[in-house]
């Protein structure tokens, strides 16, 4: 286990809840080359920020990135860094949940989900005690331009916010967390987007009685906040318990500034907008890229009038490449374990589950079992097509397939399928609005890929050189350290 | 996929695209992401459905 920055209970009930910086720090120490920094100013408003990250991406790189200078809107230095490309790898990840790099995979996703199945009562707060307080800007004191917002894609209505919003149902008084996109329209305007989701009820419910939705856009924060935020819990249960169950501890939470105790933000924030959604109030936003990899079109959303902006002194700001592997992994590995669990109670064999990035951390999902009589790989593969409905292509392969490695994955696909018997289609299935192939608003097609080798009959073995033969050379002998280095596996040095 | 429209803004003439049922045949004023210009639809050098 590595330590952990993420919020702790220490003995007496203290609870340690350290912000973003804290966080980077750690890598800093303990994981120097996964960080980056750029020390020259960058205008994030015209793809300075982006431009970088696309041309590590472009040799296969994906370090976090800490922008040390970046413009504001205005054209001048900001006061706020910027960090980006955070949840780009899952052992960031990992680390931000106080796991080893060496429990990225699999380990991660299962913890994940034994995780999420709890709950822990948020701890409240007064400002006092809250990092988020610290700086305070009501009315006409805020100016959104102070923050160095990012425009990422050519195509984009403009530069935009895109973490985590927090609403409050106002039947349950659950709160939800969601990642939404917010478009920069004015020093106190946003635009806001929502998919027919739980934050859409929410604005509905509020709409509906002629009342504005509260909301609080959490800027920055510890990333633990926003791993947590992507749980799968059913419309009713309260975000911030299950964030707490997903970080480690209690999540100290803060009465907000507009609302006060009616609606609470969390005290360790880097960053936090307050504002609110008016009833009946549209605009035309977007373009905006998504996670797909394409944009969702220009369309009419709402808007968020902000009321206050409240951060730390040395608040940093942070965004996420929407689109590329920082969307795609966070998006993956929260639903990995829940997926997995679900197909073990049916299918005992499973081994694991997992949503690469090429499938954009959602539409396609590789399970391997160890199956012991056919029929099981397809019952698999609808255990995961209705656990989550973002998943789109299911691939079932056998144990010996690491689906953490997609050329084994394609592998078994062309040695073992043969189209007309191992692949199954599925019409008319709840899709998603953002996937650009989709013919209709609403529905999909899903596929399924059976993998794996036959049980009733026999079948071809795969070629292997000796295990024992592998284990038993040692390349720092036959080839040494300076042709070791030189093919880059300092690891066997 | 949601069903789209692609438009030609008439200043700067570069193409960006908007969602159908939202904004196509309404009177909102399109905007386009490339030089922020708000024009009516019937305005754009070519629409394509």
């Amino acid at each position: 286990m590595a330590t952990s920055t993420a919020p702790t209970a220490r003995a007496g009930g203290e609870v340690y809840s350290p912000g973003v910086r804290a966080y980077l720090d750690q890598l800093e120490t303990a994981y120097p080359s996964w960080i980056a920094h750029v020390h020259e100013p960058v205008d994030p408003a015209s793809f300075g920020v982006t431009a970088v990250l696309q041309k590590l991406e472009d040799r296969n790189r994906y370090p976090l990135v800490v922008f040390d200078r970046p413009l504001d809107l205005n054209g001048k230095a900001s006061s706020f860094p910027l960090a980006t490309n955070v949840f780009a790898t899952r052992e960031r990840c990992a680390l931000a949940l106080g796991l080893g790099p060496e429990h990225a995979y699999q380990a991660l996703a299962l913890e994940y989900a034994r995780r999420e199945e709890r709950r822990v009562t948020p701890l409240l707060v007064p400002a006092s005690l809250s990092p988020v307080k610290e700086v305070v800007k009501v009315g006409d004191e805020v100016d959104l331009r102070e923050f160095p917002i990012v425009r990422h894609h050519r195509m984009d209505g403009g530069p935009y916010i895109d973490m985590a919003s927090v609403m409050r149902d106002p039947d349950s008084g659950a709160y939800n967390i969601a990642f939404l996109r917010n478009q920069y329209k004015g020093p106190r305007k946003l635009g806001i987007h929502m998919s027919p989701r739980h934050n859409w009820q929410i604005a509905r419910k509020h709409e509906e009685a002629g009342l504005a939705t509260p909301v609080a856009i959490v800027a920055s924060h510890h990333p633990a906040f926003y791993i947590g935020a992507l749980n799968v819990s059913p419309f009713g249960e309260d975000d911030y318990e299950v964030v707490g169950s997903v970080a480690g501890a209690p999540w100290r939470l803060t009465p907000s500034q507009t609302w006060g105790e009616d609606f609470l933000v969390p005290a360790d924030a880097d960053i936090v907008i307050e504002g609110e959604i008016p009833p009946g109030v549209r605009e035309v936003e977007g373009p905006f890229g998504e996670f797909p990899g394409t944009y969702g079109p220009q369309r009419v959303r709402w808007v968020v009038n902000v009321r206050a902006v409240t951060h730390r002194h040395d608040a940093i700001y942070q965004d996420i490449f929407v689109g590329h592997r920082d969307n795609w992994v966070l998006g993956s590995f929260p639903k990995e374990g829940s997926i997995f669990n679900r197909i073990k109670g049916v299918v005992p064999t499973v081994k694991a589950v997992h949503l690469p990035t090429s499938g954009v951390g959602r539409f396609h999902c590789y399970i391997s079992i160890d199956k012991k009589v056919d029929g099981e790989s397809k019952q698999a593969a609808l255990i995961a097509l209705g656990a989550v409905d973002f998943v789109k292509h299911v691939v079932v392969v056998d144990a010996d397939i690491d689906v953490y490695r997609e050329e084994e994955v394609l592998w078994a696909v062309a040695t073992r399928v043969q189209a007309d018997q191992d692949v199954d289609i599925l019409k008319n299935v709840k899709g998603n609005t953002l996937d650009p192939s989709q013919t209709d608003d609403i529905m999909t097609a899903k596929m399924i890929i059976d993998a794996t080798r036959p049980v009733r009959r026999p079948f071809e073995t795969r070629i292997e050189v000796p295990p024992d033969s592998v284990e038993a050379v040692d390349l720092r002998v036959l080839l040494g350290t300076e042709q070791l280095s030189r093919l880059g596996l300092e690891d066997d040095l | 996929m949601t069903r789209i429209f692609w438009v030609t803004c008439p200043r700067c003439e570069d193409r960006f695209y908007c969602h159908y049922r939202d904004l196509r045949h309404t009177d909102w004023k399109l905007r386009c992401p490339y030089c922020e210009l708000e024009f009516n639809q019937e305005e754009a050098l070519q629409l394509d459905e």
